[in-house]
């Protein structure tokens, strides 16, 4: 830990020798695209937000966000996007058990880690089509399971709705788990080797070294991963959903979410303004979740410092 | 500073999330011209966005014919066309009409996808370019399209909604005749489900084959499309047993194992595979396509073409239903008239018979001369639309079909929910509607009058 201590210290030295005009060159040299990312997304917000409060050109005040939180639709949406997120624990357990399996392995990992992370580059509509084949009553995974004599396991898995939206999210977890053991890979690989060559002079075993070596060590970037995989969870599933299901969130509406409703209303049940209304509560979720990210991480920088 | 921050990056992450939703309310301009204006001669592109090459397979070779000989004779102007995909066709308009901007021609199915566009004040009505000797010809275009006395979108083909196909040939193997009414059809369903051998076969999971079957089955107990809108504006209810009574049916055909099981896990046109493959003694299609099924399945010899088996003494049951797909003018379009013309040129005698030589369907006119029809089962599909009954499902808010018909038929047909469940479902969307909805009633009464 010393060595990360001198590391930030030097940064520090650096920073302190080159102080204002380093940071108006910065800001100078970042203004222009600045500017128009502000510009063009500014311009969606404002634009959204002021839709949310009207109606057919005439202000409305809050009736378009009662409309939509009064919506039994909105609401099952909405209980899907938090029920995705219990994903996310999920997908940084295999992320993390994967990330600890590939490190060890000593002959093929070049090969194993891009097999891993083959699905997180493939595009969502080509996995989700691809995934509605395999799921239908009378598709591969079904006639796996039969042929294995597993019969009692062969559901319908995209047609019934009580399994559908768990079946969405292994999907889901299928696609997205590459990007986390990346991530936790490549900080893992960074790691000095001397801790570990310590842990086993003390004696130490596999699980031990890793849940108290490698799983600290690695914080940051679980959490990193986690908060990017919840911002998923609550705003990154339409292709997923829109595809496998048309487009309908069904069967019934067991793969609604928030999203896909903003979706419908916008341009199936031309509602903009209720979708707005929709998006302005998505946008509250995900703004929570963000704050939350960077609170956690300031937490763990500062942890992590302090050691 | 913490707080600026944390705001600035939200607001990049709203953006990011709700680009999309963002759209104009403004209301299109006012620009109706009459027939009478002279045709322009500057250099001009007309842009047509449609779909029917799905179920009407041909109707892009002939379009594009179609655009051929027009812009021969009128050299100063270029057609383009888009076909969009039948999740993509409503979207994709919306889009374009939020921007104000996009195709000249649209391509709307009948009755309620045609009024909203025009309730919306994305499109011209046609009739402010077609006479109304012309536009009398033009099948379903009153019935459909027409709003206090004018006619939003120009009816292109027919659509019999929706033939029962029925293979005579599977069902003679099995000792079974072709069913009479609906007793005997649940009669064929137990003969065959014992036999493992699916009956009808059908896909829900994208939802379109909901809209149908509510159609077929619940057009049997109203006595027109007007019950239809007074439940939809709150005078009568989709629990009353006129409306409610055809979820019971549908109950009744699941539990007959009158489907095939993976119903739910399969799109419509997967499951029509199965009855050109011979899995399927029945299925329903779409009616332009109908002959082209009647073909692959082994020609009229094998298969007969006819509506659902009555399970009531309605006026409507027994009938098949009849709708017309249309083509609408935009609001935006720099060239309404040169637009309303290629409509018309599409109208011709030769355009009408090259249509039915490249599709095997019905050109939506009754001029029309359906005594080159040689199939005895193509023609009897055409004059039984003709004389249809009015298609239901064009009747009732497009938002109402999704939320409720198709989300319902999906859980009756898996057993998740009763028919009482899925008409007190109706009824409570419908009354949501009505409060999200704002100028729904007023519009439907309108269409009513």
């Amino acid at each position: 830990m010393k060595l990360t201590r001198g590391k930030s210290e030097a940064v520090g030295v650096v920073s302190r020798q080159r102080p204002a005009r380093s940071s108006r060159e910065a800001l100078i040299w970042i203004a222009p695209a600045a500017f128009v990312i502000l510009f063009i997304f500014g311009y969606s917000v404002i634009t959204v937000l002021i839709q949310s409060f009207r109606y057919d050109g005439d202000w409305v005040g809050f009736e378009n966000f009662s409309i939509v939180i009064t919506d039994p639709i909105f609401l099952t949406a909405l209980k899907h996007n938090g029920l995705l997120l219990l994903a996310v624990p999920v997908l940084i357990t295999l992320a993390f058990i994967i990330a600890i399996a590939l490190f060890e392995t000593r002959r093929g990992m070049r090969f194993y880690r891009s097999a891993v992370f083959l699905p997180y580059v493939l595009p969502i509509p080509v996995v989700a089509v691809v995934f509605g084949q395999i799921y239908q009553l009378h598709g591969a995974l079904n006639l796996f399971l039969k042929s294995i004599g597993l019969d009692f396991l062969a559901k319908d898995w995209l047609g019934d709705p009580a399994i559908a939206l768990g079946t969405m999210s292994s999907v889901i977890i299928w696609k997205e788990v590459g990007f986390g053991v990346i991530l936790m890979l490549a900080h893992i690989i960074s790691l000095p080797n001397e801790t570990y060559e310590a842990a086993r002079i003390d004696g130490a075993g596999f699980w031990r070294t890793h849940f108290s070596i490698t799983r600290p060590a690695i914080l940051n970037t679980i959490v990193f991963y986690g908060v990017i995989e919840a911002i998923t969870m609550v705003s990154w599933v339409f292709n997923y959903v829109y595809v496998m299901s048309n487009g309908l969130g069904g069967p019934g509406n067991a793969t609604m979410v928030s999203e896909l409703y903003i979706y419908r209303s916008a341009f199936q049940n031309k509602a903009p303004e209720l979708a707005a209304a929709a998006a302005v509560f998505l946008f509250i979720a995900t703004l929570v979740l963000m704050i939350a990210f960077f609170r956690i991480q300031r937490r763990s920088i500062a942890g992590t410092f302090n050691k | 500073m913490k707080s600026k921050k944390v705001f600035a990056i939200g607001a990049l992450a709203l953006a990011l999330l709700l680009g999309a939703c963002s759209s104009s309310s403004d209301t299109a301009s006012e620009n109706a011209t009459t027939e009478e204006t002279a045709f322009p001669t500057e250099d001009l592109t007309l842009n047509i966005s449609w779909w029917g090459e799905q179920e009407a397979p041909g109707a892009q070779k002939w379009l594009e014919e179609s655009i051929a000989l027009y812009t021969k004779e009128h050299p100063n102007v270029t057609i383009k066309h888009v076909l969009q995909t039948t999740d993509g066709l409503i979207p994709s308009f919306e889009a374009a009409a939020a921007a104000q901007s996009g195709p000249d021609i649209q391509y709307f199915w009948g009755g309620i996808y045609s009024q909203q566009p025009g309730w919306d004040g994305h499109i011209a009505p046609i009739s402010d370019y077609l006479s109304e000797e012309e536009l009398s010809h033009y099948i379903n275009a009153k019935v459909e399209s027409g709003f206090q006395g004018k006619v939003w979108t120009a009816p292109w083909y027919v659509n019999p909604s929706f033939p029962l196909l029925v293979r005579k040939d599977i069902l003679a193997d099995n000792g079974l005749s072709v069913p009479t009414n609906w007793d005997e059809l649940m009669k064929v369903c137990d003969v065959l489900s014992a036999k493992k051998i699916t009956t009808i076969a059908g896909g829900v999971k994208d939802g379109w084959f909901g809209g149908w079957i509510y159609s077929i089955l619940g057009g049997q107990s109203v006595q027109s499309q007007a019950d239809v809108i007074n439940a939809v504006v709150g005078t009568t209810k989709f629990t009353d047993p006129e409306h409610a009574t055809w979820w019971t049916k549908l109950e009744e055909s699941r539990d007959r194992k009158c489907w095939n099981d993976d119903i739910n896990s399969l799109e419509l046109y997967q499951a029509q595979q199965k009855f050109v493959d011979g899995k399927a003694a029945m299925t329903i299609t779409a009616g332009p396509d109908a002959p082209n099924f009647v073909k692959k399945a082994g020609g009229d010899e094998k298969v007969t073409i006819m509506a659902m088996p009555a399970w009531s003494d309605g006026p409507l049951a027994g009938k098949m239903g009849t709708t017309s797909q249309t083509l609408g003018i935009t609001k935006w379009s720099k060239y309404p008239q040169v637009a309303a013309d290629f409509i018309k040129f599409t109208h011709s005698t030769e355009r009408l018979n090259a249509w039915y030589a490249a599709t095997g369907s019905m050109p939506a006119d009754d001029r029309f001369d359906i005594s080159q029809v040689e199939s005895a089962s193509t023609k009897a599909l055409f004059e039984s639309a003709l004389n249809g009954a009015p298609y239901l499902e064009n009747f009732i808010p497009a938002q109402l079909d999704a939320d409720a018909v198709f989300k319902n038929v999906q859980l009756v047909l898996k057993g998740t929910v009763t028919a009482a469940d899925a008409a007190a479902d109706m009824q409570a969307v419908m009354e949501r509607l009505r409060t999200s909805d704002r100028k729904l009633v007023d519009n439907f009464t309108a269409w009513a009058k």
